[in-house]
């Protein structure tokens, strides 16, 4: 297969008037899907007659069915989708848009005025009412389709970058394929399959629901986003959908299991229990487990450079509280391995970098050749052939029994509340802020706090940089506590001193 | 403001140390104006549940917008 668009194909025609995907608006079937989608293809290759070359499709939507036809729509048009969260700084769209330059933008009516404060180059703007009204030229799409092969990229999402600019990671349609029949043969997922979607769209998490549901026929739920402010009423959301399977953030599960609310409820309709994008601690895994011990847990590992998930644990025994849940053991056509300090295997139980290879691995970061060189390398333990391999960054160890434990990074960059921020990022906004001379974040792993050290000569309230913040980074990356300094403490070689600072958070003096 | 609104206004006033800021009013969006976090509308929406006795579903949590103390006053006196 060279399109993940044709897994959709084969499902529609046999799932017709089934529902495919149900927001808190719609419901929408997979010929509805494809009907849109068919729609909104014809309209970009309209506008495209003239241009060659990839024309990636920016989707400027509020998460919602709408935006999946958008997905769909850029994969009909042989086009990568690029997902982009409809709260996301003018500035941090205008960066994405920079590094684009060409192709489209889709947003809806609402939003489209945001646009005005952008240079699009040569991207067109498009109002998602009108194009999914356009005539369907099934012919041109269909040989568009045509022509895709497995390694052109499916779509391009933009994670935190450390000098404040994102990446576009770029994924071929070969990872997701992959990804989605990996998925189907070892959860057993099917037509029967009700999906009970969390993992926003700009957020590679969510290629698990879209793409099992592409491949099987399953039925997706898009959560209202609201709800995961209240992770006591989810259990009843639930049942009220007979979700049955749910691939959520361990930060959300976390916070169910905290809130009492899996005590004496039932959830019948629950089987399977899935988790990615950070690390799951057992103590609430427990809860989970002692509530609902007939469910099946499974613990994903992967940064978006693999799609998705690269490695995944099954939990098949009894775990302490305060004992570390293995990330597991690759996935199938994924090879994991760990280098230590001299690019060599890691023994059993040294701590090494964590490196992948595999056809999932992102095709590197779009339009940015420098940034992909330094993390998608040659395999140094092979002297034969080309064979790219990804540096994770992230630091891990072969148990005994050849499951991997995640211990850390190897450098500033952080999960919190399952979202990968670079703290450099932060910085960098932070300091663009006229009224702060200089500044250093570091996060606060026991209280699970960002903190912003400022350097100012004013007296600043954390609730006002934080306005200013969001028009810079997202939501997520806002500080949780500001600590204001006349002058950042600095080591004898002039550069800010990050461990004094963050032994001043360990001993709470600040 | 009515009792319910003075009630939840002082709660939020105190459990987000928010002190006399004259941007806080029954009428601005918590969320958007950073004055409570997204994992606070959870406590909130706890603390109104105990202090009314009401039930606050997951059903009202989409349906009506409550980002504003005036708005979660009007939910819980719908209920009351």
């Amino acid at each position: 297969m060279n399109s993940a668009i044709l897994m959709f194909e084969r499902t529609a025609k046999l799932y017709k008037d089934k529902i495919a995907v149900e927001d808190e608006y719609e419901q929408v079937s997979f010929s509805g899907l494809r009907n849109r989608a068919l729609s909104v293809a014809s309209g970009l290759l309209s506008v495209d007659r003239e241009r060659t070359g990839l024309q990636p499709v920016i989707v400027y939507m509020p998460k919602s069915a709408k935006a999946l036809v958008c997905y769909m729509g850029a994969m009909y048009s042989g086009n990568p989708y690029v997902p982009v969260d409809i709260d996301i700084p003018m500035k941090r769209l205008q960066s994405i848009i920079d590094n684009m330059r060409t192709g489209h933008i889709i947003t809806d009516a609402e939003h489209v005025k945001n646009l005005d404060s952008l240079n699009l180059y040569d991207i067109k703007p498009h109002v998602y009412a009108d194009i999914v009204s356009s005539e369907i030229d099934e012919y041109a799409v269909m040989e568009k389709v045509s022509l895709v092969i497995d390694s052109d990229p499916i779509y391009v999402m933009f994670t935190s970058g450390s000098t404040g600019v994102p990446k576009g990671v770029t994924i071929p349609h070969r990872g997701i394929i992959d990804y989605a029949e990996w998925l189907r043969d070892t959860f057993d997922f099917d037509e029967n399959t009700v999906l009970g979607n969390q993992a926003p769209f700009y957020f590679d998490n969510c290629t698990f629901d879209i793409y099992t549901m592409f491949l099987t026929g399953a039925k997706m739920v898009i959560i209202p986003e609201v709800l995961f402010r209240f992770p006591n009423k989810l259990p009843e959301y639930l049942t009220e959908k007979q979700i049955n399977t749910i691939f959520w953030v361990p930060t959300v599960l976390i916070s169910v299991a905290n809130s009492g609310a899996l005590e004496n409820i039932e959830l019948p309709y629950l089987k399977k229990v899935l988790f990615c994008g950070e690390a799951m601690p057992n103590k609430q895994l427990n809860i989970w487990r002692r509530h609902f011990p007939d469910l099946l847990y499974a613990n994903l590992y992967g940064p978006t450079e693999i799609t998705d998930a690269c490695t995944y644990y099954i939990v098949d025994r009894e775990f302490a509280d305060s004992d570390p849940l293995p990330i597991g053991k690759a996935r199938r056509n994924m090879r994991a391995i760990i280098l230590n300090e001299e690019d060599k295997p890691a023994k059993v139980g040294e701590i090494g970098e964590l490196c992948i290879l595999g056809s999932p691995l992102a095709r590197g970061y779009w339009n940015n050749p420098d940034t992909t060189r330094k993390v998608f390398v040659q395999n140094p333990l092979c002297p034969y052939y080309d064979d790219r391999m990804y540096r994770t960054g992230d630091l891990a160890y072969f148990t005994e029994d050849g499951n991997i434990i995640f211990v850390g990074r190897s450098d500033s960059q952080i999960k919190h509340r399952g979202n990968r921020i670079e703290l450099g990022e932060i910085e960098t906004a932070a300091k663009s802020l006229a009224y702060i001379n200089n500044a250093c974040v570091i996060y606060d792993t026991d209280a699970q706090e960002i903190v912003l050290f400022a350097e100012t000569d004013e007296e600043l309230v954390l609730r006002k940089v934080n306005l200013d913040l969001k028009k810079i980074v997202p939501a997520y990356m806002l500080p949780g506590r500001l600590v204001c300094m006349e002058k950042l403490p600095l080591t004898p070689n002039g550069k800010i001193d990050r461990v004094l600072l963050k032994s001043k958070i360990a001993k709470r003096e600040a | 403001m009515n009792d319910i609104e003075k009630k939840l206004f002082d709660f939020i006033k105190d459990k987000f140390d928010i002190g006399d800021d004259p941007e806080y009013t029954p009428d601005v969006n918590l969320f958007d104006y950073g004055f409570v976090d997204s994992l606070g509308a959870f406590e909130i929406i706890s603390f109104a549940e105990e202090t009314w006795g009401v039930e606050i579903t997951q059903r009202d949590l989409t349906l009506y917008p409550m980002n504003t103390v005036k708005e979660i006053a009007e939910v819980i006196s719908n209920k009351l």
